[in-house]
C-alpha cells in the first residue's frame, strides 16, 4: 500500500497531507490531525456522531474515505468559532439546554449549520429531517429543535 | 480497514484502464455508504485495489431530452429527489430516494451504487423497475444496454463483467394521467432498511378507466421484477378498493410462489397485501402523487 498526497481546506486552514488511503475522514481528523470534536460512535452511519460539512453538505465523517477529501473543504465543530465568539447555534444550544451528556452534540450543530445554509428559514420539518440522521440518546430532541428554531429567519439570526 | 491500493481516476478511459489491469482484484469506489461499512465488517469483502470514480465528470447528473431523462450513476440521493424533473416526471422516484437514510448519507450515497449493489432493499431500484428503465455498461471494448430487471442475477450479484462501468439509466417520462407511489416499511422512518416497499404507477384513459399499471415489490421477491399477474387485473377496470385489495393478495401469492414459505413469510404474506393495496390506493387519489417527501 502506498501514501498519496493530498491538499485540503479544515476549518479554513489548508493543509497537505501524505496519507494511508485505507483510513476514513473520522480517522483523519481524530487520529492525524487531533480534531477530537467530531466523535466517533456507531462507525456505520447511523447515529450522525461524526457529522460534518464536505463542502457545506453534512456528510458521516465515518463513511468518507481519507482521499476522497483531496481539492475539498472540511468544516468540523471546531470550526463553527469565529474570532474568539462561539457560534450563534453553539450559544442557542446552550440557552435551551439542548446538551445533556454531550456526545451527540458536535454531529447536531454540523447537521443544523446545513440545513441553515441552505434554508435559512427551515420550518419544523425541515428542522427534524436535517437531524433525523443524528441520535441523541439523553432524548433532548425538543430542546434542540427549539435552539435550532431561534437561529432560523423566522427568529431572526441572534447575534 | 485493510490495506488496498488506492486509484482515483479522472475520466471513463482512466476507470476503464484501472479496471483492465486490476481486474476481479479492484473494487469500484462512488459514494462509499455501502462499501465502507462492507470493508470493515470484520467477516466483510474486502478489496485489493480500489478505483475511486467520485471525480469523472462525464458520470455526474440528470439529463433529459424528448420526454426521457437519464441519470448518471454518480446523482446522488438527494439530487434525485429535489431535482424539479424528478419530481414531475417520475414523482415516486423522488420519493424513493428521500426515503433512502438521513441527509448525511442521501448526500453521498449515488443511484449507481444503489443499483450496482443489489441489495434486495435499495429503494430506488422498484421505482426504476416500474418505469421500464434501462442501463448501459461501459468496459474498454464497448458499451451494451439491458433492461434494468435483467441486470440482476440474484441478490448482492449483477450480470455486469468485473471491467465494466455503468454509465447511465435512461427512462421515459410518466405519460399524462398517471399518478405513482411509492411506500416503504422499516424499522422507524428515518436510517431504516426496508423491510419491505412498493412502487406502483397508474395510468388512465379519458372515462377513468385504467390502461396502464406497474407494480414492483422491494424486499419480497429474489430479484426485482414487476408482478404483471397483479398488473394484468387492474386494465380495463376502473379503481376500486375490492380490486385493490384483490390485487394486494395476488402480489402475495406471487411472492409465495417464488420464495417458498421462508422465516419471514408469516409477516410478509399478510404485510405484502396491504402495502400494495395502499399504494394503488395512493395511485387513484388526486394528491397521491408525492407523498413521503419531505424536502
Amino acid at each position: 500500500m502506498t501514501k498519496g498526497a493530498i491538499k485540503t481546506k479544515i476549518n479554513g486552514r489548508s493543509y497537505e497531507m501524505s496519507i494511508f488511503p485505507n483510513q476514513t475522514l473520522l480517522e483523519l481528523l481524530r487520529e492525524n490531525l487531533g480534531l477530537t470534536g467530531t466523535k466517533c460512535g456507531c462507525e456505520i452511519g447511523e447515529c450522525g456522531a461524526c457529522t460534518v460539512l464536505l463542502d457545506g453538505e453534512a456528510v458521516n465523517a465515518c463513511l468518507v474515505l481519507a482521499p476522497q477529501i483531496d481539492g475539498r473543504e472540511i468544516m468540523t465543530v471546531e470550526g463553527l468559532m469565529k474570532d474568539g465568539k462561539l457560534d450563534p447555534l453553539q450559544e442557542s444550544f446552550m440557552d435551551h439546554d439542548a446538551v445533556h451528556c454531550g456526545f451527540c452534540t458536535p454531529g447536531m450543530l454540523m447537521s443544523a449549520k446545513a440545513i441553515l445554509k441552505s434554508h435559512q428559514n427551515a420550518n419544523d420539518v425541515e428542522i427534524r429531517t436535517a437531524i433525523s440522521g443524528n441520535l441523541c440518546r439523553c432524548t433532548g430532541y425538543v430542546q434542540i429543535v427549539e435552539a435550532i428554531k431561534e437561529i432560523t429567519g423566522e427568529h431572526g439570526i441572534k447575534e | 480497514m485493510k490495506p488496498f491500493e488506492y486509484i482515483s481516476v479522472r475520466s471513463l478511459d482512466e476507470a476503464h484502464a484501472a479496471l483492465a489491469e486490476h481486474g476481479p482484484d479492484a473494487s469500484i469506489l462512488a459514494g462509499g455508504t455501502d462499501l465502507l461499512i462492507e470493508w470493515r465488517r470484520p467477516v466483510g469483502t474486502s478489496p485489493k485495489v480500489v478505483v475511486d470514480i467520485s471525480r469523472i465528470k462525464e458520470l455526474k447528473g440528470i439529463v433529459t431530452s424528448d420526454g426521457m431523462v437519464t441519470l448518471k450513476p454518480l446523482a446522488t440521493h438527494t439530487e434525485i429527489m429535489t431535482t424539479a424533473v424528478i419530481r414531475d416526471c417520475a414523482p415516486f422516484l423522488a420519493c424513493a430516494a428521500s426515503n433512502i437514510g438521513a441527509p448525511q448519507i442521501r448526500n453521498r450515497g449515488t443511484v449507481g451504487g444503489n443499483i450496482m449493489n443489489a441489495a434486495t432493499c435499495a429503494d430506488t431500484v422498484p421505482p426504476l423497475i416500474a418505469l421500464g428503465a434501462t442501463v448501459t455498461l461501459q468496459s474498454k471494448a464497448g458499451s451494451r444496454k439491458m433492461d434494468l430487471v435483467d441486470l440482476y442475477v440474484r441478490p448482492y450479484h449483477t450480470n455486469a463483467r468485473v471491467d465494466e462501468v455503468l454509465t447511465g439509466i435512461r427512462f421515459t417520462k410518466l405519460p399524462p394521467r398517471t399518478r405513482s407511489a411509492f411506500i416503504k416499511l422499516g424499522r422507524r422512518n428515518a436510517l431504516s432498511i426496508s423491510r419491505l416497499s412498493v412502487a406502483a404507477f397508474l395510468t388512465e384513459d379519458d372515462n377513468e378507466k385504467i390502461i396502464d399499471a406497474r407494480i414492483v415489490p422491494g424486499a419480497a421477491f429474489p430479484v426485482w421484477q414487476r408482478v404483471k399477474e397483479a398488473e394484468q387485473m387492474l386494465i380495463g377496470e376502473k379503481p376500486s378498493n375490492p380490486l385493490f385489495v384483490a390485487c394486494g393478495q395476488k402480489v402475495s401469492e406471487m411472492m409465495i410462489a417464488h420464495t417458498g414459505r421462508r422465516w419471514s413469510t408469516e409477516y410478509k404474506e399478510p404485510v405484502i397485501a396491504v402495502l400494495v393495496r395502499r399504494a394503488l390506493e395512493q395511485c387513484a387519489r388526486p394528491d397521491g402523487v408525492l407523498i413521503g417527501v419531505t424536502s
